[in-house]
C-alpha cells in the first residue's frame, strides 16, 4: 500500500489497470486498497454529484434533497466519468 | 430465546436479504439508542427453537470512525450475540474478506457465509470453503442469500459454530502481524487475557490503528507509563497501513489453494490502446474534440435559421414602424438593438444546444473521462483538470462555445479559471480578422504576426493561470491521481436531451437580459439623438485620444476597438465607417451585423494607420473581450458578476498593454 500512495502522490494520472502494472498485482488487490485507504481517511473519492450548477448556484442537490434544476446535470445519466480520487493533504 | 445470530458485513454483502429471509414478517425496525442508525432485530424458528436475529449496521470495518462501526463493535463486545454471522461477497473476496479479516481476533463464536456465490460462479470462480474451512477454524458455506430454499447449509453452519463455539485461527494474521516493527512491540505490552471479548492481537491491531475506543479501553489494563510506551510506538509507525497491508496478505495466504479464478488479463480496448497511447493520445483525442466541434453546428443549424429569421424581420418592421409614424430613435432601438440582439441570442443558442448535445453525448458514451485522463497531466500544470483542454479547444472556434463547454468542469473554481483562460484564445471571428489585417500590412510577414499572436495566447495563460489560479484553484483541489475508466456503453437519449433543452432554456433567459443591456447601453452611447452632434462614445474618444495614442491607437481604433468587445467581426466595420466619415452610430450598426465593410478599405487602412499600431490594433482586438455573447455565456456558467467582471476588464486592460507592448515593438522594427 505505500507503493500505491506513492504512486498517487507523483501528481501523474493512471488508471486502475496501469496501477496494477506497475505494482505488479491485480486490478482487484488496487481496487480494495483503494477502497481501504479511502476508508482510513488517507485517499478521498471526487464527487461528480449534480452540484454548482450555475443557474441555482449549487443550492439543488439531489444529496440535500432538492429536487435537481433543469441545467444541473441529470441523476443517473450524463454523469460517466468514472471514478476518481485524490491523496487527502 | 436459543440463541442470538449477529448479522455482519461490509455494505452490499448482502446481510439485509439474509435478515429476510430469516425473520421474514418476524422483525421490528427502530434506531439504536442515542443514534439514528437503524436498528433490525427479528426472530425465526427452526427445528422448533426460537432465534433471534440482530442486523448489525453496515460498515467497512470495525475502527470507531462512524457510528455504525462504534454500534457493531459494542454490540459484539457486549456477549449479546452467541454468534456472529459474517458475511463475504463471492464475487470479490480478495476485499470483501477485509471484513472477517478485522473481526479476527475477537473472541465470539462465528461463521463465514460467503455469499453471492451464483455470481462468483457467473463470473467462473471457484471457491473450495473447505480449504478455507480449515484455515480459518470455522464453519465456511457458499450462498446465494436470495434463494430463500437453500438455507439450509447456512442452519447447519449455525448450529456448528454455536455448539463447537468456533473462533476463528487467527495464527497465519498474527505471523503477518508479528513482522510490523511496532504491532510486535505493541503486542508485548498487552495483557495475553485481552479485554472483554477482544483478544491482544485485536486490541494491538486497534492500537497502532489509533482506535478511540480502544485506546480508551487500555487505559484500564495498562498503567501510565506502558500507556505512553504504547502511543511513543504508535506514533512511529505507518498506522493503518501497516495493518491493512498484514490483512491483506493474510486475505490471499487464506485465498490460495481456496480460490481458482482465470487468470486476469490487463488488456484494453482497441478504442482505448489509442486514446490511452503516449504518443497517439493527445492526437486523438484533439482530433474528437475538433470532430465534436464540426459535428456540433449540425444540431445548431435549426436555431441559428431561426436567428437569420428574426434577423430578416429588421427591414419590414422597420418600414411599418415608419409607416406607421414611430421616431427614428425607437425604430433604431427596435430594429437595431431589440431585434439585432434576439438574431444574434438565437444563433448563439443554436451553437450552445450543439455544443452541449455533443459533447455530453460524448461524456455519457465514456469518451469525456478519456479526454480528461489524457490531458490531466499538461493541464495540472495551470492547475486545471483535463477535461479543460475541450473548452480550449472550442474556443478556437467560438468562446461563447468554450464557456458552454466548461460545463463538465465539476469544480467550480477550475471551471472559472478554465473559461478566464479559454478567453486568450483567439476565437473564429478574431481569426477571420487577424489573417487579412497581418497580409494587408506585413505581406509574408503575416506569419510572424499569426505566431506571435499563437505564442503570446501560451504565455498569456501561463500569467492568467498564474494570477487568477492563486485565488481560484487551491492546491487541494488538484486531483484526478487515479481514474476508472468507464467502460464504453450506449448513451441514455432521453436524460441527454432533458439536460440539453433544460440547458438550453437557462441560457435564453440569462443570456438575453445580459445582451439586450450592453447593446442597449452601447447604442444609447454611440447613437447621435441630435443631428450633427457627436455622440457621447465618439466625444469620448476624442477627449482620451491622448490616452489611447500611448497603446498605439488612435480614437478611431480606439472606438473599434470598444466595438470589437461586442462583437469582432464589426471591428473592421467601425473602422472603415469612422475614417470614411461615416456616423458612430453605422459603425455600431455595422458591429452589430458583423458586415459591413467599405470596398477600399484596404485603401483606408493603408492610408491612414501607420505598420505599429496595425500591429498594436491587432494585438488589441485579439486579446480584448471575445465579445458580448461570450460575456453573457460565462456569466450563464459561474453564475457570479463580479468574476464575470473581473475577468471582462482583466482582458480589455490586458488587451490593451499588449497592444501597448506591440506598438513600441512596431516602432523600434518600422
Amino acid at each position: 500500500m505505500d507503493d500505491l500512495l506513492r504512486l498517487l502522490k507523483d501528481g501523474h494520472a493512471r488508471t486502475i489497470p496501469m496501477l496494477a502494472k506497475e505494482l505488479h498485482t491485480s486490478t482487484a488487490d488496487v481496487s480494495r486498497k483503494i477502497e481501504y485507504l479511502v476508508n482510513m481517511g488517507l485517499i478521498r473519492k471526487v464527487d461528480f454529484g449534480p452540484k454548482k450548477c450555475g443557474s441555482c448556484g449549487g443550492g439543488c442537490s439531489s444529496e440535500n434533497g432538492q429536487k435537481t434544476c433543469k441545467s444541473c446535470m441529470p441523476e443517473g445519466g450524463f454523469q460517466n466519468m468514472g471514478q476518481m480520487w485524490e491523496v487527502v493533504g | 430465546m436459543s440463541a442470538t445470530i449477529a448479522l455482519l458485513g461490509q455494505p452490499n454483502s448482502g446481510k439485509s436479504t439474509v435478515f429476510n429471509a430469516l425473520t421474514g414478517l418476524k422483525q421490528h425496525v427502530g434506531n439504536w439508542p442515542g443514534k439514528t442508525v437503524e436498528k433490525k432485530e427479528g426472530s425465526f424458528v427452526r427445528d422448533g427453537k426460537e432465534y433471534a436475529v440482530a442486523d448489525l449496521p453496515g460498515s467497512y470495518s470495525l475502527t470507531a470512525n462512524s457510528d455504525e462501526e462504534v454500534i457493531t463493535c459494542e454490540y459484539i463486545a457486549s456477549g449479546k450475540a452467541d454468534v456472529v454471522c459474517i458475511l463475504a461477497d463471492s464475487s470479490q473476496l480478495e476485499r470483501s474478506l477485509y471484513m472477517m479479516a478485522d473481526y479476527a481476533g475477537i473472541k465470539v463464536p462465528s461463521f463465514l457465509v460467503l455469499n453471492m456465490a451464483d455470481v462468483a460462479a457467473d463470473q467462473g470462480k471457484k471457491i473450495d470453503t473447505k480449504v478455507l474451512e480449515e484455515k480459518l477454524g470455522i464453519p465456511v458455506i457458499s450462498l446465494s442469500a436470495t434463494d430463500n430454499k437453500k438455507y439450509d447449509a447456512f442452519f447447519e453452519a449455525m448450529n456448528r459454530a454455536i455448539s463447537n463455539k468456533s473462533m476463528i485461527n487467527i495464527a497465519g494474521l498474527e505471523a503477518e502481524l508479528q513482522k510490523v516493527d511496532a504491532y510486535a512491540k505493541i503486542r508485548a505490552l498487552l495483557p495475553e487475557e485481552g479485554v472483554k471479548s477482544y483478544s491482544p492481537t485485536w486490541l494491538g491491531v486497534k492500537a497502532i490503528e489509533n482506535d478511540k475506543l480502544v485506546m480508551e479501553q487500555l487505559k484500564s489494563v495498562l498503567s501510565v507509563a506502558e500507556e505512553k510506551q504504547v502511543e511513543e510506538i504508535r506514533c512511529t509507525s505507518k498506522g493503518a497501513l501497516d495493518t491493512g497491508n498484514s490483512k491483506f496478505a493474510w486475505i490471499d495466504e487464506l485465498l490460495d489453494g481456496a480460490l481458482s479464478e482465470q487468470k486476469e488479463k490487463i488488456g484494453v480496448s482497441k478504442l482505448d490502446k489509442i486514446y490511452l497511447s503516449p504518443f497517439w493520445g493527445k492526437p486523438a483525442v484533439v482530433l474528437t474534440i475538433l470532430l465534436g466541434l464540426i459535428g456540433s453546428f449540425i444540431p445548431a443549424l435549426p436555431l441559428m435559421g431561426v436567428g437569420s429569421a428574426i434577423d430578416m424581420l429588421k427591414a419590414p418592421v422597420g418600414s411599418a414602424l415608419a409607416s406607421a409614424g414611430v421616431s427614428d430613435v425607437l425604430i433604431a432601438l427596435i430594429c437595431n438593438v431589440v431585434i439585432q440582439s434576439f438574431s444574434y441570442i438565437f444563433k448563439m443558442l443554436g451553437f450552445v444546444f450543439g455544443v452541449l448535445l455533443v459533447f455530453g453525448l460524448l461524456e455519457e458514451v465514456g469518451v469525456m473521462a478519456r479526454i480528461s485522463y489524457v490531458f490531466d497531466n499538461t493541464m495540472a500544470k495551470l492547475g486545471l483538470q483535463g477535461k479543460s483542454v475541450m473548452p480550449f479547444l472550442i474556443s478556437f472556434g467560438c468562446t461563447m462555445g468554450g464557456a458552454a463547454g466548461t460545463r463538465v468542469i465539476d469544480n467550480y473554481g477550475q471551471k472559472v479559471l478554465t473559461i478566464a483562460l479559454a478567453w486568450a484564445v483567439p476565437c473564429g471571428a478574431a481569426w477571420a480578422v487577424i489573417p487579412m489585417l497581418s497580409s494587408l500590412f506585413f505581406g509574408p510577414g503575416a506569419v510572424a504576426v499569426v505566431v506571435a499572436i499563437l505564442l503570446t495566447m501560451i504565455v498569456h495563460m501561463w500569467i492568467t493561470a498564474k494570477i487568477f489560479g492563486r485565488k481560484l484553484v487551491k492546491k487541494e483541489d488538484r486531483y484526478g491521481m487515479i481514474m476508472e475508466l468507464p467502460p464504453y456503453h450506449k448513451p441514455k437519449w432521453g436524460a441527454l436531451f432533458r439536460y440539453v433543452l433544460g440547458r438550453t432554456k437557462d441560457t435564453f433567459f440569462r443570456v438575453s437580459k445580459v445582451v439586450l443591456l450592453v447593446c442597449v447601453l452601447f447604442w444609447a452611447l454611440s447613437y447621435s439623438f441630435t443631428p450633427g452632434v457627436d455622440p457621447i462614445l465618439c466625444k469620448i474618444g476624442k477627449v482620451i485620444e491622448p490616452v489611447t495614442k500611448i497603446f498605439g491607437l488612435n480614437w478611431q481604433l480606439f472606438m473599434a476597438f470598444v466595438a470589437s468587445s461586442v462583437g469582432k467581426e464589426g471591428a473592421l466595420g467601425v473602422i472603415s465607417a469612422l475614417f470614411t466619415d461615416g456616423s458612430v452610430y453605422g459603425a455600431f450598426n455595422d458591429a452589430m451585423s458583423g458586415a459591413a465593410t467599405a470596398e477600399n478599405l484596404n485603401d483606408i487602412l493603408l492610408a491612414n494607420v501607420s505598420k505599429p499600431q496595425a500591429l498594436a490594433f491587432i494585438f488589441a482586438i485579439t486579446f480584448n473581450m471575445p465579445c458580448v455573447v461570450a460575456l453573457a455565456s460565462t456569466y450563464q456558467e459561474i453564475a457570479s458578476a463580479k468574476w464575470t467582471a473581473k475577468i471582462a476588464l482583466y482582458y480589455t486592460l490586458g488587451a490593451l498593454v499588449l497592444a501597448m507592448i506591440a506598438y513600441h515593438i512596431g516602432l523600434l522594427i518600422w
